[in-house]
This record gives C-alpha cells, sequence and structure tokens, in this order.
C-alpha cells in the first residue's frame, strides 16, 4: 500500500431496486482506481447492478454511547412498544401457569 | 453469411485462431502476477483482466471448432508449440510490472482497433462474439491507459523502464497486424471490413499521439510487420507452453 492510499467502503446493489448494502473496502489512491478496484472486488462476477464508492474520510461516524445506548428502558420507543417480557413471566406465575393460553410476548 | 470457399474458410480460420491465441497467450503470461502484484488491489484486476481474455480465447477457439469440427479444447491446449499463431508481442515473458503494463498497453490498443473493424464482419457470428468481446474490452482499455499514465508520472525510475519495455516491444507489438495467409480472400468476402495494414495504421495514429500527450519519447520508425510476426515463437513461449498444457497433457483424453 503505497503512502497516499486511502480506504474506500463499497456499497452494492444486487438488482435495481434494491437496497445499497455495504460490500467491504478497497485501497487505492484516488477516485479512478477506487473505481477499477471496487468493479473488480465487488462487480467482477456480475453480482452487482450497481456500486457506490464512498471515501472513508468523509464518513460521519456516530458511536457515542450517551447518545446511542443512554441507560435507561426506552424500549417504549419502539414499533412494540414497552418491554412487558418480565411483567407477561410475572403474570404467569401469579396465574399458575396451568391450562391458560399462552399470552403473546409484545417487544422483546 | 455463410462462408462457401475453401479459400475464405481457410483464412478465417487463420484469423480467429491468430486472435484467440493472442488472448490465450496473453492471459497465461499475465495469470503469472498472481499473488505477486505490487498491490493486493491490482493482483486481483491483472489476474480477472488475464481471466477474461482466457475467456475470450476459448469463445473465439469454440467459435473455430464450430467450423471445423475440432474441440475447442484439443485446440486450445493440444498443439506443439510451433503450431501457435500469436503475435510476436506474446513471446516476452512476464518480466517486470512496467514491461507487463506496456506489452498490455500496445495488446490493448491493437486489440481495440482490430475488434472495432471486425464488428462489422459480414460472418455474422464473429461479428456477434466481436461485438461482445469489445463490451469487457472497454474496461481494459481504461485500466491499461491508466496505468501507462501512471508510470509515467510516477518517477525517474518507473518512467525509464516504462520507456525501456515501450521500446524493447515496439517492433514486437506491429505483428499484431502481421499479414495473415489468405486476407485477401477475408477483405473481398467482407468477413475483414480493412485490410490489417490498414489497421495497423489506425493503431499507429491512436498510440503515437497518445505518447506525445504523456510526454514520451517518440518510438523508433515502425516497421511493417514481418511475415513471420505469427509464426516465430522462441523459447521463452516454449516454456510457458510446457506450463498452461501440463495439466491437459498429464492424462490424455480425460474429461474435466
Amino acid at each position: 500500500m503505497g503512502a497516499k492510499d486511502k480506504v474506500w467502503e463499497v456499497f452494492r446493489q444486487e438488482a435495481e431496486g434494491d437496497p445499497m448494502i455495504h460490500g467491504g473496502s478497497v485501497r487505492a489512491p484516488d477516485e479512478e482506481l477506487a473505481t477499477h478496484y471496487a468493479r473488480e472486488f465487488y462487480g467482477r462476477r456480475q453480482e452487482s447492478e450497481r456500486l457506490w464508492i464512498v471515501p472513508r474520510d468523509t464518513i460521519i461516524e456516530l458511536d457515542d454511547p450517551d447518545l446511542l445506548k443512554p441507560p435507561f428502558d426506552r424500549s417504549f420507543k419502539r414499533p412494540g412498544g414497552f418491554l412487558i417480557k418480565h411483567k407477561l413471566e410475572a403474570a404467569r406465575i401469579r396465574a399458575g401457569a396451568t391450562g391458560a393460553e399462552p399470552i403473546e410476548e409484545l417487544g422483546e | 453469411m455463410t462462408v462457401q470457399d475453401a479459400a475464405s474458410q481457410t483464412a478465417l480460420a487463420e484469423l480467429l485462431l491468430a486472435m484467440a491465441d493472442d488472448e490465450f497467450v496473453l492471459g497465461f503470461w499475465d495469470s503469472e502476477w498472481t499473488g505477486i502484484a505490487p498491490i493486493l488491489e491490482e493482483d486481483v484486476a491483472m489476474s480477472s483482466v488475464s481471466q477474461d481474455e482466457i475467456g475470450h480465447a476459448k469463445a473465439l477457439y469454440e467459435l473455430l471448432a464450430s467450423l471445423s469440427g475440432e474441440a475447442a479444447d484439443e485446440i486450445a491446449f493440444g498443439r506443439a508449440p510451433g503450431a501457435y499463431r500469436h503475435a510476436a508481442l506474446m513471446n516476452h515473458p512476464r518480466t517486470d510490472w512496467a514491461f507487463s503494463i506496456a506489452r498490455r498497453y500496445l495488446y490493448e490498443t491493437a486489440d481495440a482497433v482490430r475488434l472495432e473493424s471486425l464488428a462489422g464482419s459480414s460472418h455474422e457470428p464473429l461479428a456477434n462474439l466481436v461485438r461482445k468481446m469489445r463490451r469487457e474490452e472497454t474496461y481494459h482499455l481504461l485500466h491499461f491507459d491508466l496505468w501507462l499514465r501512471r508510470l509515467t508520472e510516477g518517477g525517474p525510475e518507473s518512467r525509464d523502464r516504462l520507456i525501456g519495455a515501450l521500446r524493447d516491444l515496439w517492433t514486437d507489438a506491429q505483428a499484431v497486424f502481421a499479414p495473415l495467409d489468405g486476407e485477401e480472400a477475408l477483405v473481398a468476402g467482407g468477413i475483414m471490413p480493412d485490410r490489417l495494414e490498414t489497421l495497423r495504421r489506425r493503431w499507429l495514429d491512436r498510440v503515437v499521439p497518445r505518447f506525445a500527450e504523456l510526454g514520451l519519447p517518440p518510438m523508433p520508425a515502425a516497421p511493417a510487420p514481418a511475415p513471420d510476426g505469427r509464426r516465430s515463437h522462441g523459447p521463452d513461449f516454449e516454456w510457458l507452453h510446457g506450463e498452461f498444457t501440463m495439466v491437459a497433457a498429464s492424462e490424455a483424453g480425460a474429461s474435466w
């Protein structure tokens, strides 16, 4: 790898209309070679309809746990609502869990 | 158009064999970079492009086989070294990276001119195959023009090595357009829309200005290709032939 090489992230689309999915990365000094190498690594077997080739250093990364995983139960923000697994377990125990219909779980 | 007269039939077989052997032999030489190319990405690229050429050779051998009734594998692997018809440009070993790039550039540009012309062949099966090959060769041209430029701009060592290789290969590169037995019959019937010498001039009109544009020194005056430009091969090719026929020769007639 030359001193001027950069890393490029490559996204590929398998068929027209499919979402772009991260395929992997290549190293290259500039857009031109990055395009050639992306073609070789993620398209030479005719497996891609389209590629997106993005310099890694233009990607904005967010991994701050205070922003992404705050230490409170925020499961009510999910489509399935509150996490009620533990409440359901407690309810089953109270009901003796005999002959009762299984209670469908919501959330995780 | 069906090829009716015997002279055209023989000449068409010569043309197909010349093209197929060019692609086949170059594909094997450059496959030798697998595992040792300058960078990992280029290693994959060079190997992939070399496989493309062997794929083109396969298609051409199959077309030839359909005319002659032989088996394509037999044509590809069953001949003695002296029966191969690749141009003298393909007689040289891989050598260094600049040498391989110089040869690739000379070949890809020459092949592009040849394929452009043959896309208009009156022999439909050939015209169809050539049209498919051209779509893949577009990328090959881009890739090796890019490398030619980079070696030119890459500092004195890469530039000097590139210039040395271009000069060493210049005469043998003309042999891609070496006259073919029966060429007149092919041109008369429209199987070849242009004479090889016309194609050679067309090719020179492209590569000579490109070299000037990149600040490369002029090549020596281009001699017309020798008539045996596709018939004399030498020890380096004999070695390569031993390599690429080794498996096929290990059990003659085996089905793979």
